[in-house]
């Protein structure tokens, strides 16, 4: 776990989470971009732990060629599950 | 588990999480910054018309006040409304509330400029009247939504303190703003020259700059994909400029004027400094260092700011140049924020376009382009050399007091004009355009 301006990160099986909550803006924007950069092409679906929802995030994604799922959460949490498109979705604990 | 997330990934759009979110729906923002692109090309267009007038303007009815409040209130305050009532409450985590408020704004206000600028153009005192009571209505709305916006505020608070200052800025360029329609109209109020220096000043570096100063704070560090800028500076820089406004008002009320002012413009470059030292620090430590043509302007829109105030010294001390006070308004105005607010619209206007094409793909309709989709490369060329071009060409016509100067300045900023209209015209066919099925659609790279 990596905790700092870069987020807290770990690996789960259901992909490699980030939780940017606490960030000041454009904190959360910037260590996500940041963390897919670092995975590239990769296959590994990473889900974000947010306060807010990222509107200013989506482009960035969207030029780098990730889609945005919401998914359920803790109450007050916005989750997010980013995939690369044309992906696979699944992912094996440990690929990341 | 896996077949729900592949049924989804095909069908799910690119930003499903906007639903419900503080984005207002496209046609609010966008009507505003189509309205300012309309109001842009209006202004240049009333340059040539009031060419011979414009080196020596000293204030008064006539084409070059249409030309200053076109590009004021018609660009510079339309935009701002557009972009603060959409990048507001994304910074505050507080919703607009109903979008019939914002709506009601744009069509009050967008004729209420028109008929201001146009009686203040052909001298009819009642339409610059009956203009300025709905543009101050507009406005007044617009204040309130902002206020109840940073009521309550959650994080951000060095952004939020600038929405403040803006917000009771505006109140005193509202004011002023009547009592000049009122004199206008043959019921003078309040002593003409101090009405003109509150105006000028909580106008342009209170208004307009503190939401230029504020907005940068989210905006800049966001497209260089860099930290947040550090709080202590950013606070200092803001108790300078808010001291600078507090001093140039009181010399504006004619309170020790030389000193006050001196000591306004030493605060404003005080601030000035420090807010720029935190931007250059986000161009430089960010993830992308390569911003193009549209920090280019924002660069030289940051050295018009510095200009302005170097040249609100001269003006304090009578410096014996000829065209002084026009060079200030054409420095501050067009060169500091005309300028910046079109190096950051051109940002701003594809990535909005990209998120709300997004909302479309809530249909099931695939994927959205992206925000490299939606802008025009080449309009934006265009319109970077024949602004600069222009602001030059309308620099020097004012020094050497040439009217054929400032019409062939005009004819330039009329062609830079329009190519930032095809622009914002191309993002706004291709956001509607229909979206390619997800999974087959071509995606750029980074």
């Amino acid at each position: 776990m990596n905790a700092g301006a870069q987020g807290k990160h770990w690996t789960d099986a259901d992909g490699l989470h980030i939780d940017v909550r606490g960030l000041a803006p454009p904190g959360p924007l910037v260590a996500i971009v940041a963390l897919i950069e670092s995975i590239g092409g990769g296959v590994t679906p990473v889900i974000v732990h947010h306060e807010r929802d990222p509107v200013m995030l989506y482009g960035e994604l969207a030029e780098r060629g990730w889609t945005v799922e919401r998914i359920d959460g803790a109450p007050g949490e916005v989750r997010l599950k980013l995939r690369k498109v044309g992906s696979d979705s699944t992912f094996r604990n440990g690929q990341g | 588990m896996k077949e729900a997330a592949a049924g989804k990934s095909s069908l799910t759009p690119i930003f499903p999480a906007m639903a419900g979110s503080r984005l207002l729906r496209p046609s609010i923002p966008f009507r505003f910054f189509g309205a300012a692109v309309i109001f842009h090309v209006g202004a240049w267009i009333a340059l040539f018309i009031g060419a011979d007038a414009t080196p020596r303007f000293a204030g008064g009815l006539g084409w070059p006040l249409v030309v200053l409040h076109f590009v004021t209130l018609g660009v510079l305050a339309m935009s701002a409304i557009g972009a603060s009532l959409q990048l507001l409450p994304v910074a505050t985590r507080r919703s607009v509330g109903s979008e019939r408020w914002p709506a009601a704004i744009w069509w009050l206000y967008t004729p209420g400029v028109a008929m201001t600028a146009l009686g203040m153009g052909t001298g009819a005192v009642t339409a610059l009247a009956a203009g300025a009571v709905a543009v101050v209505a507009a406005l007044g709305i617009y204040a309130a939504l902002l206020a109840r916006n940073l009521v309550g505020a959650k994080g951000m608070p060095v952004v939020v303190a600038h929405g403040w200052a803006a917000l009771a800025s505006l109140a005193i360029v509202l004011a002023t703003a009547l009592a000049l329609a009122g004199a206008y109209a043959g019921a003078p109020t309040l002593d003409r020259a101090t009405v003109i220096g509150l105006h000028v000043v909580f106008a342009a570096y209170g208004f307009m700059g503190m939401l230029a100063l504020g907005l940068s704070y989210i905006l800049v560090p966001m497209y260089a994909l860099s930290a947040a800028p550090a709080e202590r500076p950013a606070w200092a820089s803001f108790a300078l400029a808010v001291l600078a406004l507090l001093l140039a008002g009181a010399a504006a009320l004619d309170f020790a004027p030389v000193a006050l002012r001196t000591a306004a413009a030493a605060a404003g470059l005080a601030s000035v400094a420090l807010h720029l030292h935190l931007m250059t620090t986000a161009l430089r430590t960010g993830m992308r260092r390569h911003l193009g043509r549209s920090f280019t302007l924002v660069r030289v829109a940051w050295a018009m700011l510095v200009a302005s105030l170097l040249l609100a010294l001269a003006l304090v001390f009578d410096a014996p140049v000829d065209g002084l006070a026009t060079s200030f308004g054409v420095v501050v105005i067009g060169g500091w924020l005309l300028t910046f607010l079109l190096g950051i619209l051109q940002r701003i206007v594809p990535f909005l376009a990209s998120m709300h094409a997004g909302q479309v793909g809530t249909r099931g309709r695939g994927l959205p382009p992206t925000p490299s989709a939606l802008t025009a490369a080449r309009p934006l060329a265009i319109h970077f050399a024949c602004h600069l071009a222009a602001l030059a060409l309308l620099a020097l016509a004012v020094a050497v007091d040439s009217a054929l100067a400032i019409r062939a300045a005009a004819a330039l900023g009329t062609a830079g004009a329009l190519a930032f209209g095809a622009f914002f015209a191309a993002a706004m066919r291709r956001m509607r355009r229909p979206q390619a099925p997800a999974g087959t659609a071509a995606m750029p790279g980074s």
